[in-house]
């Protein structure tokens, strides 16, 4: 697996799948070692997720980004 | 124009006056607004979200139900009971319509729970309440979006909510008023907002505990529309009770505190997801060791066969040999034993046969002794015979006896005979010998 998994919950769904086919003995070597190549980029991009959201609490006002958002449409402005 | 009439104004208006006053006394429910008083009566509106009604009341049937000093005020809500009036005015003063209360007292907990539960019938037959429960919620938004009052205790609450999911991803705030007439559209322009926004996730609505009046904004129609048709899920934690408000209803989850809210705006506890996802780290380690080693030990198993088989033969041989060894130990012997025996047997029979034949030769012996004794007689006298006939050959042959009868023999000088003419010239001197002596002789050539 090459592309970058649709959502999180999509990552983890996968990772559990194949987690039981490994731990159901029945998967070949080529399968297992193409299984545990997909779940490292699977438990990759879950950590970076988790990342995204451990750094520190950011917190927004909805009525600053409206007015960013002005501005930046708004050629008269800063 | 085929109507009846026209008839005077005024009788119309007094006709319009008596068909009001007939008409069958009600109550009314909703918030008062813009209360005014004159020197007779206090007049307001009475509003919802769908109308309003002119009221006015006597001050003395105000007196007579006994309110709070002050409780009739812009945004109570009140219930009255009266009917129509119509005031027909006249020459100088203008007419005037409104709903004549008796009867006025603030409305309590039953009289909004009517009302909410008309509301939320008529929301829930059209289906309004299914469509936030159909959207997918992400399990670890990255931001989330928050309606609040900015002073309230429900924000606190949710941030600590976070905290102890271990999330700490972005809240875009959306503060807005949450108890007044003015609530319902601020917090409906607020969801708008942040649903505008593309990167918010999901969607929380909260304050803290209250009575159903105080919360009466989040029970509103509009409000609850809007939400309903959200694509952005929403999760409410309005008052510390569940379906309380009609806002509950059509929300995609409703909460009973604002701690509750953040553990469903962000289901995914991060804490417990890190541990899960070492330990799925560690299975997947685990297994491709597995795979590999279990197998690298197989065929290292597999490698060390042939050895091992070798091993085996090797033990196999070396004890059929040992066997071997002992069995042919026991056969030499036996058969050592056996060959003695044997010889035994052979030499008393060649011992036996030696003295038959030792027998049998003596009396052989004694035969051929006699045998010769009686031959020997008769052979002496055949040989002597024999010897005399040859003596007498011999004599004939005798070249002296030939010499004597007057025959000469040729010798080279050397003694050798010269018995032809050949030789004889060859040697050139001979010597011819007589019976009597020997003279030389020259050989000349024929001619």
């Amino acid at each position: 697996m090459s592309e970058k998994p649709e959502s999180y919950e999509v990552a983890v769904e996968r990772l559990e799948e194949i987690i039981d086919r490994l731990d159901s003995g029945h998967a070949g070597l080529r399968e297992t070692l193409d299984l545990c190549r997909e779940g490292r980029e699977l438990v990759n991009y879950c950590a970076a997720e988790l990342d995204a959201v451990g750094e520190g609490l950011k917190e927004l006002k909805l009525d600053d980004l409206a007015a960013r958002l002005d501005s930046s449409v708004d050629p008269a402005g800063p | 124009m085929e109507l009846p009439g026209p008839f005077p104004v005024g009788h119309y208006a007094k006709g319009l006056q008596g068909w009001m006053r007939e008409r069958p006394r009600v109550q009314l429910i909703g918030e008062v607004t813009g209360v005014g008083r004159s020197r007779v009566q206090a007049y307001f509106e009475l509003r919802d979200t769908d109308g309003a009604v002119p009221c006015a009341i006597w001050l003395n049937d105000l007196e007579k139900a006994g309110l709070p000093e002050g409780s009739l005020r812009d945004g109570a809500e009140v219930v009255i009971g009266g009917g129509l009036d119509y005031y027909p005015g006249g020459g100088q003063a203008s007419p005037n319509f409104c709903f004549r209360a008796t009867h006025v007292r603030l409305a309590g907990e039953g009289d909004l729970l009517a009302r909410l539960e008309a509301l939320r019938k008529q929301l829930r037959a059209e289906g309004l309440f299914e469509l936030q429960k159909q959207l997918s919620r992400p399990r670890l938004p990255r931001t989330i979006g928050v309606v609040t009052a900015e002073s309230g205790a429900a924000r606190r609450d949710l941030l600590a909510g976070l905290a102890r999911r271990g999330w700490a991803g972005t809240v875009v705030w959306a503060f807005a008023p949450v108890q007044d007439r003015h609530a319902a559209p601020a917090i409906t322009a607020a969801i708008q907002g942040l649903a505008a926004r593309p990167e918010v996730e999901a969607i929380v609505v909260t304050r803290g505990g209250g009575s159903l009046a105080d919360l009466w904004a989040f029970c509103d129609e509009t409000l609850c529309r809007t939400v309903a048709m959200l694509r952005v899920p929403v999760v409410s934690a309005i008052g510390h009770e569940r379906d309380s408000t009609l806002i509950d209803d059509v929300a995609a989850v409703c909460c009973s505190t604002p701690t509750h809210a953040a553990e469903a705006a962000v289901p995914l506890d991060c804490l417990d997801a890190r541990r899960d996802l070492q330990r799925a780290a560690g299975s997947l380690r685990r297994a491709g060791e597995r795979a590999v080693g279990a197998r690298a030990r197989h065929l290292a198993a597999l490698a060390r066969g042939p050895a091992r088989a070798l091993q085996r033969e090797r033990g196999g041989l070396n004890q059929k040999i040992r066997e071997i060894r002992a069995a042919s130990e026991r056969g030499l012997a036996e058969r050592a034993r056996s060959q003695r025996r044997i010889a035994g047997l052979v030499l008393e029979r060649a011992r036996r046969r030696g003295l038959e034949r030792a027998a049998s030769s003596r009396e052989e012996a004694a035969r051929r002794q006699a045998s010769l004794e009686r031959g020997a007689e008769a052979g002496l006298r055949r040989r002597r015979e024999a010897l005399r006939k040859a003596a007498v050959a011999l004599r004939a042959h005798d070249p002296e006896r030939t010499l004597e009868r007057g025959y000469a023999l040729a010798e080279s000088l050397d003694g050798e005979s010269v018995t032809s003419a050949v030789a004889a010239t060859a040697a050139g001197d001979v010597r011819l010998r007589f019976a009597d002596g020997k003279v030389r002789a020259a050989i000349e050539a024929e001619e």
